[in-house]
């Protein structure tokens, strides 16, 4: 973890907020001469102009209410809508973000095994969005490498969350694939497995599995009604983020948000300079700890997130989450499992070989009569002219 | 991907030639059918919409122009003639417009507010106020270091009419004044605010706002009051933390209108920090006093002169 400046606060001085003084981005606390601690320190002005320059979208704006743009939007609208809303399934509404190129590029060299994972990953996602009619958008986070320059890294999911958003204003809902992730099941739409039945698939009382030992719901006396639901409103409409828990908590390699006001707010608190300084080195996942405090920290999150039991779009090889296999995470062949997870495989497990192995399996598993008929046909040809060179 | 199935229609989708060539009696039983069904619904619809609003008015207590008052009262360090003189003047502004009062203590939320300053218990005292008036339209909060000096100019003439708040509103204005980066958004309009509030010369000042009830409040107040922004030693603890909320959480700042000091927040003439032009005149909504906030209510002299101002103001209306 790389920050370009010392996070601690001076006793008794107090801050404001840090780096939006003009011309400023110092960390020392206002009315404290300067110190010379030998950093480099980040202007905030040169990372927002850095910001903009990347981005093709502002991270944030608030819509023009002119007359001509309120007109344009108005004559606009059923036109697109017509043109984009394909009639046969509904998949405009749902967009597969994949997020690529995380661990290599730059930063370190990309070999032949991560170049199969990531071709055959995207691959993977394609042909499943196209069978759908999903609109599938691969994130590269080769250009967010500035981000580990300053200190958000590894905040960039929620930057390219809200930029794809902003692309597709036609989708409804967003659904984030870590690039190290296999779909098992071609043949299951997003509708069938989770949306069209919301409610019987999502737990919203994490009571009811709670690796984190969080306290729900949050028991402060001044919180309304709402806030002090263990379900929240039991209503389906009011939820904006699906995801799942693993063995040890929030997990976000598999997860869905959808278009609305809540889940602006949620990106927009997601990352807080002010919360990271303090955090950092206590949040070992990064974007994914954060979303765990803030989930505890500030009740109004709680009555806007599902959580869908894990192997419902996320489940894990063996060596995930233990050893042993274990149907509360790990993969099951038997139950046709939708997704899996290769979570942390780069932390001393193999990648490629885990994709490699689901790919098969799922192979085998959605083979058709035809394939054997073809496969047959490809045998004979292969003795009797010798068989072709196999390409990944 | 040859085996891929070919994607299946929705029987929604199907061509609707069918309806066109029913026969005429077919068509007459569907008329009649039609006819029923809708006067049944129309029927159910004025049946649900008498007793639901039978029920709402049931539980509107908060006063009939829903607005709610919160005033958080340190009744630790305050006389108790401090105390009955701002409950005076807080009762006799909510009688003559309909609103409701909400007083609080500083010490319900001890527990909750921790080592952080105590200043930090309007956060929880306004989420309560939500919680406990429901169904009210706005959250006034005002300081116990101030006096409501207009009694007769309501809230809504004063400042929420949506005309006269688009004409108050700043726009494109430093939040951290007076040339902070961020500013408020050029084209913001009345209808998208759900937090109106002041500035005095140094930024953000959480003594005087005014909050719509909904899911945005609720976002905001659990965001201020988040543990980090308390143990974060902000010099100005809570003020503080707004204003760093404000310039990072473009979805605050894209709700809030910020208005002129004076329009409710002005500062008594010997408070130091006044914006310009933003010292108390006379017939200003509230009159503030800030230096009473450090120096405890016993010194603030200056509190009791306006004090029996408004009281003679009020005797003779």
């Amino acid at each position: 973890m790389s920050l370009s400046r010392s996070p601690s606060p001076h006793r008794g001085g107090g801050w404001s907020s840090p780096g939006l003084i003009p011309g400023s981005g110092r960390s020392s606390p206002r009315g404290f001469s300067p110190m010379t601690r030998g950093v480099k320190s980040v202007s905030w002005t040169a990372a927002k102009a850095k910001s903009d320059e990347l981005h093709k979208y502002p991270s944030f704006a608030t819509r023009s209410d002119g007359f001509f743009s309120r007109q344009k939007r108005k004559i606009s609208a059923p036109i697109v809508q017509l043109y984009r809303q394909s009639p046969l399934s509904g998949g405009s509404k749902f967009v597969i973000i994949l997020a690529s190129n995380v661990e290599g590029g730059v930063m370190e060299w990309k070999g032949a095994r991560e170049w199969a994972v990531e071709r055959n990953s995207i691959r993977n996602k394609r042909e499943y969005a196209r069978k759908w009619g999903y609109k599938l958008e691969v994130a590269n986070m080769l250009a967010k490498k500035r981000y580990s320059h300053e200190w958000r890294e590894s905040w960039e999911k929620v930057d390219v969350i809200r930029e794809i958003m902003r692309k597709n204003p036609q989708a409804e809902w967003f659904w984030w694939l870590d690039l190290n992730t296999w779909i098992m099941e071609y043949g299951t739409s997003l509708q069938s497995h989770i949306f069209d039945n919301i409610d019987s698939h999502v737990y919203r009382d994490i009571n009811e599995y709670n690796p984190l030992n969080i306290t729900h719901p949050p028991p402060q006396f001044y919180l309304d009604e709402l806030a002090r639901a263990p379900t929240g409103d039991g209503d389906a409409s009011s939820l904006h983020l699906l995801l799942s828990q693993d063995c040890s908590g929030f997990s976000l390699g598999s997860f869905f948000l959808r278009r609305s006001v809540w889940t602006e707010r949620l990106l927009d608190a997601w990352w807080d300079p002010v919360m990271y300084e303090q955090m950092h080195s206590q949040w070992p996942h990064k974007e994914q700890s954060a979303l765990e405090y803030i989930y505890q920290s500030q009740p109004w999150t709680r009555s806007g997130i599902g959580f869908l039991p894990q192997r419902r779009i996320n489940s894990f090889p063996l060596g995930a989450c233990g050893d042993d296999n274990d149907p509360a995470f790990h993969y099951q062949e038997a139950d046709r499992d939708f997704v899996v997870n290769m979570a942390s495989c780069m932390l001393g497990r193999d990648c490629w070989s885990e994709i490699y192995t689901y790919r098969a399996i799922s192979n085998d598993l959605n083979r058709s009569p035809w394939d054997g008929v073809s496969e047959q046909i490809r045998g004979v040809r292969a003795k009797i002219f010798g068989a072709p060179d196999e390409v990944d | 991907m040859q085996f891929a199935l070919p994607p299946r229609k929705s029987p929604h989708e199907l061509p609707g030639h069918h309806s066109t060539r029913l026969p005429l009696y077919r068509r007459k039983q569907l008329k009649t059918v039609a006819v029923i069904g809708i006067s049944i619904f129309a029927f159910l619809y004025i049946l649900s919409h008498i007793f639901s609003s039978s029920s709402d008015s049931l539980s509107a207590s908060a006063g009939t122009a829903g607005v709610v008052i919160v005033t958080v009262l340190d009744r630790q360090s305050f006389s108790e003639g401090y105390i009955s003189k701002i409950i005076a003047n807080r009762e006799d502004y909510a009688k003559r417009h309909g609103y409701t009062n909400f007083f609080a203590s500083v010490s319900d939320y001890q527990e909750t507010v921790g080592d952080a300053p105590k200043s930090w218990a309007l956060v929880p005292a306004m989420r309560h106020a939500l919680a406990t008036y429901p169904k009210a339209k706005y959250f006034f909060h005002t300081s116990p270091h101030a006096l409501i000096m207009n009694p007769t100019a309501s809230l809504t003439s004063h400042i929420l009419d949506r005309k006269r708040l688009e004409s108050l509103m700043m726009k494109d204005a430093s939040i951290v004044p007076p040339n902070g980066i961020i500013k408020t958004f050029p084209h913001l309009k009345e209808q998208n605010t759900d937090l109106v509030i002041t500035q005095d010369s140094e930024g953000l000042r959480s003594t005087s706002f005014i909050l719509k009830n909904g899911e945005f409040a609720r976002f905001f107040l659990d965001l201020w009051f988040d543990p980090l922004f308390r143990t974060y030693n902000f010099v100005k603890a809570e003020t503080h933390a707004l204003d760093h909320i404000l310039q990072w959480h473009p979805t605050v700042l894209a709700r809030t209108a910020l208005i002129p000091q004076r329009t409710l927040n002005a500062y008594s003439k010997d408070s130091s920090g006044a914006s310009p032009n933003g010292t108390y005149r006379d017939g200003d909504l509230i009159i503030s006093f800030p230096a009473c906030d450090k120096a405890g209510t016993r010194d603030c002299q200056e509190f009791h002169a306006y004090y029996e101002q408004w009281l003679k103001k009020v005797k003779g209306s």
